[in-house]
């Protein structure tokens, strides 16, 4: 395979509220394509943030080298951010990136077919029964016309990661997708999903707080740590991998 | 793509204001209880003054502009008149008590003493396309007169005038064909329109001078001064800037402008209230449509940031409460214009019995309700833009994790 898909170095995301100020440190992290990463720590250990960076959502504060290679393209994503290209960004998420939020966050007012097909339609895809395809897999072909608000948290965590596949993109980034769910359900949803990314060679980052199940997924799971001055008021974690 | 992005945008748009549609519902309400109201307004200040004015359009008397006292006008001065811009007909008048004739018809036993009124082409008083009286023996009559007479169109009539020649009681006859009737709204009174040679015919006889076109014989004619004239400017608009004009000349004139004036100003006083109003109820209407579109943007966050995680640029989402409020501009209108047609056409019927048939006192015209459309997706789109700029600034990162 070709160099590394994400290549970061020294990214820093900075996060301070009233006394208190929390640091994520990335010294260097490299993934390569078709990777499956896991993610896994206490709460507020800064998983999220590391996320929303990878996904471009959240502009580090600051950053040696952020590189993003796909498709023979290399980007550079901390000058893009340097410079407010927010269209560039917007332009790689639709194009390469799909995203499993821990609650659904999908749109009240489109059934489930329109809500998966929402990233096809934006990149102007034809239909070519992808979308029927992966609800059948997800089991959500009978519920394709109906609406989010129909249906229970666990079917909406499947079309949410529906949706993210839908359109075929490089990456899929994953935070909690099975935080909502009951444990059994959680298990059941997490081994569709990996198996789903795996079959598509579609490199998969996802941060979870439980090790045990994902551990039998064969995910590669980032090294961090995190310490926290004896006053309670500064956390860093430390990412690297 | 930026066309498929659009359109996109406007889809996603439309399908959320019509999955809220209670809430769309009562924007729409919110409008049309602004804009319907003032629609009634603007069409009855419309409708009744608009009246007002088409009533001072269609009574020439409106239009008349006549000399007080009598003058010394020569014919070059009154030809000169003749050709003013401002107006529309004016021929000269002989002394009052010259302009008069007794006259008789075969079908009435009555004699009638008709003042006689000077004439042409262009008459304001004379039916539209109606013949105007010409040369020595045709003549008009006011409706009053020829029902006296019991003549119409067409019929002949005997006039006969006297005066004291060489201290004699002298009297000539002269017979006379009636081309046309008057209508008794345009001349109330017993009259006799005739052409300007006729009238100075009938002076002439009087002062004793000679006539040799109808026989009759006199001093030789003289260089001729008229006492007055009939003079009718083209518009009521015209009417204020003629009378400016014959004052400066020294000419005192009796007009209506003074009625024309209360009438524009009273026009003038209804749309400066009306826009006032129109203006406070628009500007109103923006505020809490802004305000809530704005409110909006906040309510819709999440799906605003999911819009922008999956890639939907800044400039898309502008359109969001753009496109929205489009809508409620549109539907509003629409309900307003329902709302106007049922309050329009009940004021109708209940003044109708007061009315002419053509009247309306709620009235508006085509152009009127698209300017109110204009209005309307003006106001909104102000209100849209400033909770569309806000909502181009939610972060992608932002809505995710909403508490
Ligand atoms: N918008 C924000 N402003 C300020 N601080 C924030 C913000 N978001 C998160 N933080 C802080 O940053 C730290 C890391 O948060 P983050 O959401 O990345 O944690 P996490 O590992 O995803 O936790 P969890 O497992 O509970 O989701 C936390 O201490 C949190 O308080
Ligand atoms: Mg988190």
């Amino acid at each position: 395979m070709a160099g590394p898909i994400y290549e970061l170095k020294e990214v820093v995301k900075t996060r301070a509220g009233d006394g208190y100020s929390f640091r994520l440190r990335v010294p260097s992290l490299r993934i390569s394509p078709g990777e499956k990463i896991a993610l896994i720590g206490e709460s507020g250990c800064g998983k999220s943030t590391l996320l929303d960076m990878l996904a471009f959502v959240l502009q580090p504060s600051g950053c040696e080298r952020f590189r993003f290679n796909v498709e023979g393209k290399e980007h550079d994503i901390a000058r893009a951010w340097k410079r407010r290209r927010q269209n560039r960004l917007a332009a790689l998420r639709r194009r390469h990136l799909g995203y499993v939020m821990q609650t659904g966050g999908l749109l009240p007012y489109l059934t489930v077919r329109e809500n998966m097909e929402l990233s096809r339609r934006i990149l102007g895809m034809k239909d070519d029964g992808t979308v029927a395809a992966l609800a059948r897999e997800l089991g959500l072909h009978r519920h394709l016309e109906k609406r989010p608000g129909e249906l229970s948290t666990g079917e909406r965590q499947r079309v949410a990661i529906g949706r993210a596949l839908a359109h075929r993109p490089s990456i899929v980034i994953a935070d909690e997708p099975t935080a909502s769910v009951d444990p059994f359900a959680a298990e059941r949803i997490m081994a569709i999903f990996i198996e789903m990314v795996e079959a598509r060679n579609i490199t998969v980052i996802v941060a979870s707080h439980a090790w045990r199940h994902i551990k039998q997924l064969g995910l590669r799971r980032l090294a961090h740590h995190t310490r926290r001055s004896r006053d309670g008021s500064l956390a860093e974690t430390v990412v690297s991998g | 793509m930026l066309l498929r992005h659009w359109r996109e945008t406007l889809g996603l748009a439309s399908r959320d204001y019509f999955h809220e549609w209670q809430i769309s519902v009562c924007f729409v309400l919110a409008l049309a209880a602004v804009l319907g109201p003032m629609m009634v307004l603007f069409g009855l200040k419309f409708g009744i003054v608009g009246t007002m004015i088409d009533e001072l359009r269609e009574d020439p008397a409106k239009r008349e502009i006549r000399p007080v006292g009598s003058g010394r006008y020569d014919r070059a001065w009154i030809d000169a008149l003749a050709k003013r811009e401002d107006v529309a007909f004016v021929v000269p008048r002989v002394r009052a008590i010259a302009a008069t004739l007794e006259v008789g018809s075969a079908r009435s036993p009555r004699i009638l003493s008709l003042e006689v009124i000077p004439s042409a082409a262009g008459d304001p008083l004379l039916p539209p396309g109606a013949p105007a009286p010409r040369g020595l023996r045709q003549v008009v009559l006011s409706a009053s007169a020829a029902r006296k007479l019991q003549v119409s169109a067409g019929d002949g009539l005997e006039g006969s005038l006297v005066r004291r020649f060489h201290g004699h009681k002298e009297r000539v006859r002269l017979p006379l064909t009636v081309v046309g009737v008057a209508s008794a709204r345009a001349f109330g009174r017993d009259a006799l329109f005739a052409s300007v040679q006729l009238n100075e015919a009938l002076e002439d006889f009087r002062d004793g001078r000679a006539v040799p076109q109808l026989g009759w014989r006199g001093t030789p004619p003289q260089s001729r001064r008229y006492t007055g004239f009939r003079l009718y400017a083209r518009s009521i608009y015209d009417v204020a800037g003629l009378e400016e004009a014959f004052e400066r000349r020294g000419i005192e004139v009796r007009t209506q402008a003074a009625d024309i004036e209360t009438v524009r100003r009273m026009d003038r006083t209804l749309s400066a209230i009306y826009w006032a109003i129109a203006l406070i109820g628009l500007v109103g209407f923006s505020l809490s449509l802004g305000a809530s579109l704005w409110a909006n943007v906040d309510r819709k966050r999440r799906e605003l940031s999911v819009l922008r995680l999956v890639g939907f640029r800044t400039g898309d989402i502008v359109w969001f409460p753009l496109v929205q409020s489009l809508y409620t501009a549109l539907f509003g209108w629409a309900l307003a214009v329902a709302i106007y047609r049922a309050a329009a056409w009940g004021i109708n019927l209940m003044l109708a019995p007061q009315l002419d048939a053509a009247q309306q006192v709620c009235r508006l015209l085509p152009q009127h309700y698209l300017v109110a459309l204009g209005l309307t997706a003006g106001a909104s789109v102000l209100a849209a833009v400033l909770a569309g700029l806000r909502a181009a600034r939610v972060e992608p990162s932002e809505g995710l994790r909403e508490v």
